[in-house]
């Protein structure tokens, strides 16, 4: 999994490898990625936002916004389908 | 010289047979038959560009972005819009008017309530259609929308006997399929069952006065909390 919070801001990735099973980390990573982004870390580098917007139950990402300035707005629950886990992209640094 | 007796019987008898023979069955009521909604609002301000989304295509289908932040919407002036959607069945109108009442539910908190009564003409005008289609997706956004904000619920109770009576009519629509399997169950799309599910959720959270006012209009319904 991509260790987002000890790195630096500008970072880049070193490595990509394909998720294997859901979770919420996938789950999350799906979500940047449908919006057009690697992960959590380069949303915040291009949007330059401190916090992401996140359901309080589940912990998955909210609201996102695109780089056209357009909002995604995410289920509570999850939407990653399992046929899907596999085309999530996870990041290492 | 009169007809005799017997001729004036077979005669009579004919008559008998010719205005039996006449007598037809009532017409067909036409309770079930579709009746397509006028054109909509929704696709009027659609076409005019006046809502703040736009299309996306993605490797799962289609998805709606936002150009507008949901929280800073008017709820009072979008939300009825996107209700009034409900009666398309033409895409994108449809797939917007779902998907876009489906955003505005999930995100809208406390400011769903206040709206409530601004509802109830859009819902009944979807589920009047008497489209398949059209009343399970109504039945869907019906449960999302009680439980999508606090007393909601509760402040569908007075508006019942507006939006049950079609329940009411197609509460039996299930298929007989003998020991065959109906995957419009699996799929949600069975609407006998979606209005059974729907009454539940009425039930569970519209509150004390939920269950007596769905069983006023719908009698066939049995409470699932007071079992």
């Amino acid at each position: 999994m991509a260790c987002v919070s000890r790195v630096d801001g500008n970072a880049k990735p070193k490595s990509m490898s394909r998720a294997k099973q859901w979770t919420g980390e996938v789950e999350n990573l799906y979500r940047f990625q449908q919006a057009g982004y690697r992960d959590e870390l380069e949303y915040k580098q291009v949007k330059q936002v401190e916090r992401i917007d996140r359901w309080p139950e589940t912990g998955f990402v909210k609201k996102l916004q695109r780089r056209d300035n357009t909002f995604y707005y995410y289920n509570r629950k999850r939407e990653c389908d399992d046929r899907d886990v596999h085309k999530v992209k996870v990041y290492t640094y | 010289m009169g007809a005799h007796p017997t001729v004036r019987a077979e005669e009579q008898q004919l008559r008998c047979v010719m205005l039996l023979a006449a007598v037809v069955g009532p017409p067909l009521a036409g309770a079930f038959r579709e009746r397509p909604a006028k054109p909509t609002a929704f696709r009027k301000f659609y076409e005019r560009g006046d809502f703040p989304i736009a299309l996306e295509h993605d490797g799962k289908g289609n998805r709606i972005a936002w150009k507008v932040e949901i929280e800073k919407l008017d709820y009072h002036h979008y939300l009825p819009l996107f209700f009034d959607g409900l009666c398309e069945t033409v895409h994108p109108y449809q797939f917007f008017a779902r998907q876009g009442v489906h955003d505005m539910l999930e995100h809208g908190g406390a400011k769903i309530l206040p709206v409530i009564p601004q509802l109830i003409i859009p819902i009944k005008n979807a589920l009047n259609t008497r489209n398949r289609k059209v009343i399970c997706t109504t039945l869907k956004v019906l449960q999302h929308l009680v439980v999508s904000a606090d007393m909601v619920g509760e402040a569908l109770v007075p508006y019942y006997r507006q939006i049950l009576p079609i329940l009411n009519i197609f509460k039996n629509m299930n298929i007989n399929s003998g020991d065959g399997i109906d995957y419009s169950q699996q799929k949600r799309e069975n609407i006998g069952d979606l209005i059974q599910e729907t009454l539940e959720v009425f039930e569970c959270y519209g509150g004390e006065d939920a269950f007596i006012n769905i069983k006023y209009m719908v009698p066939t319904y049995e409470s699932c909390l007071l079992k």
